[in-house]
């Protein structure tokens, strides 16, 4: 069984290398099944929004396309506080709070976003792999906005 | 004489005056407040779409420079707006974004108001017979409001001309599908950026900055089409930009769209977008349909808001595709917008204390391309408006 401390490093380590823009190194920790979505409820028009949908393959395709992209100059910083972990056979959800904090070229930092994330991770003895990602977010003005999942 | 004077000089000779715009233009403090009373408090501007007001009762509440608003559909279906400020002691009487309510009651006195702005209760109301205040007097200040096309437009100007003549014919190529009673706005996003509000009307109007767009250059430019593009220069500082179709599977990642998820009177590879003077455009792609406003906040300041179209029947299955196709343009972590609002922001930096001394809209295709016949028509209305000189104001 997957330990707790296991659990954090994981989600920690996806984390990390979304803040490093190691995007091939984040597509690793996913299963070929990943699903990420970043969700926002609109209370203007009263509707939940998906404002990011991918899969595996289509994550990859976008990420692979970042690099061409005219972006936010800076750095994301993903600060994560793991709450509730459920479990069912060998998968485990993961409720998480986060804030992302973006730090421009002169070294000013100034809060990108707040929500949570839904994860998904599935697990076998070798081997973690995150099966879906759900970052709903409480902030929806995000100024430029970004090209990068959260 | 200093360095950027004697290049700006220098523009400024060789070009004709229709063709640059002075920097003071998008920093003056004088100019910005012309700009808020001739042309924010004198035209008609987008405030929302009639789908975010679909029942009886239904209310929106929108600050629209400064000015607390609330848009409501009253029990005889006509959409009205109010300034949404209690007439006792000015409080801001609704505070939530969108609901639906027959009185509107203002949490400080408890004074309430009706759907047509009338003041229908005052607590202890005898208290005021020695003073003669009239209930009858004390309703919500109403805002001219007009619906075309399913949205809806306001304006401070009691005299401006009726909404249809402001418009006239530049939304005809939306007309089939806004007019089909079939949309509702799926997406909505705001985004406060360091700019000045003519910097985000400007993506908008500036054809030529698609080569900023790696994912324009791939489905538009590459495409190999550009001169069917035609710009049209239309009454009252609007444009209309058609006859372009992109190439969604030139770029990896982006989804080809299926015929089958069109909108009503659109093909699913069109792309052609209308602007509205002065700070109203309405894209249309196929699957998908954005309007975009921009309200200054302060000279260096604007409030950008994004509406997405789509079908009001979708299943879920299409409505996840549709929101797909929108968004991996024009949502927040879309691959355009953003870097059309990194591009507003740098150019704010660039006007601030005039470094930029002007800039440069000369490009002529005879209409087609990326012609910059849209920013001359622009700026050409908003000299008149203002009786300012785009070089020299």
């Amino acid at each position: 069984m997957l330990k707790y401390e296991e659990i954090v490093n994981f989600i920690q380590k996806s984390c990390w290398m979304l803040d490093e823009e190691d995007f091939d190194g984040f597509l690793g920790l996913c299963s070929k099944d990943f699903q990420y979505k970043i969700t926002a409820f609109s209370p203007e028009i009263n509707k939940e929004m998906i404002w990011m949908d991918e899969d595996f393959e289509g994550l990859k395709s976008l990420l692979g396309m970042v690099p061409e992209h005219l972006r936010r100059l800076g750095k994301f910083t993903r600060h994560v506080s793991i709450g509730q972990t459920s479990r069912k056979d060998h998968e485990v959800s993961i409720n998480s709070t986060f804030i992302v904090i973006h730090t421009d070229l002169d070294g000013k930092s100034n809060i990108f976003g707040v929500g949570r994330y839904n994860d998904k991770i599935t697990y076998t003895i070798n081997d973690v792999f995150l099966l879906s990602r759900n970052a709903y977010l409480e902030t929806r003005d995000l100024g430029i906005g970004s090209h990068v999942p959260i | 004489m200093n360095y950027e004077n004697i290049v700006a000089l220098e523009r400024k000779l060789s070009l004709p005056e229709t063709h640059f715009v002075s920097g003071n233009v998008y920093t003056d403090k004088t100019i910005f407040e012309t700009e808020k009373s001739k042309i924010f408090f004198h035209t008609w501007h987008f405030l929302c779409h009639e789908s975010e007001l679909l029942d009886k009762y239904d209310f929106r509440t929108i600050s629209f420079l400064g000015q607390p608003l609330i848009i409501i559909r009253g029990s005889d279906n006509k959409i009205r707006s109010f300034l949404n400020v209690c007439s006792h002691r000015g409080a801001k009487i609704i505070h939530s974004p969108s609901g639906n309510s027959k009185k509107l009651t203002c949490f400080y006195h408890l004074w309430s108001y009706n759907d047509r702005g009338e003041c229908t209760s005052i607590p202890r109301e005898k208290g005021y017979d020695n003073a003669n205040l009239q209930k009858r007097l004390c309703g919500l200040t109403e805002i001219k409001t007009d619906v075309f096309m399913g949205m809806i437009f306001i304006s401070f100007n009691k005299k401006i001309m009726p909404l249809n003549d402001f418009i006239g014919n530049s939304l005809d190529p939306f007309k089939d599908t806004l007019c089909s009673g079939e949309l509702e706005v799926f997406h909505y996003s705001k985004s406060t950026i360091k700019s000045n509000w003519k910097a985000w009307q400007e993506t908008n109007l500036d054809l030529y900055h698609e080569w900023m767009h790696v994912l324009l250059r791939k489905t538009q430019i590459n495409a190999g089409n550009m001169k069917d593009r035609k710009v049209k220069i239309m009454p009252n500082g609007h444009a209309m930009v058609g006859g372009l179709k992109a190439k969604y599977g030139a770029y990896k990642g982006i989804n080809y769209r299926q015929s089958s998820k069109a909108l009503p009177g659109l093909s699913s590879d069109d792309f052609f977008f209308v602007d509205l003077f002065p700070n109203f455009a309405i894209l249309a792609r196929g699957t998908a349909i954005r309007i975009d406003t921009v309200t200054p906040i302060d000279e260096n300041t604007s409030l950008v808001e994004w509406r997405g179209l789509g079908l009001r029947g979708d299943t879920s299955k299409d409505r996840r595709l549709r929101w797909k196709h929108h968004n991996q343009y024009w949502g927040p972590f879309g691959r355009n917008v953003p870097e059309d609002a990194f591009a507003a922001e740098a150019c704010g930096e660039g006007f601030i204390k005039s470094a930029s001394r002007y800039q440069i809209i000369a490009r002529e295709e005879n209409g087609t391309g990326q012609d910059d016949g849209m920013l001359r028509a622009w700026y050409k209305e908003w000299s008149k408006l203002t009786s300012l000189n785009i070089n020299k104001p």
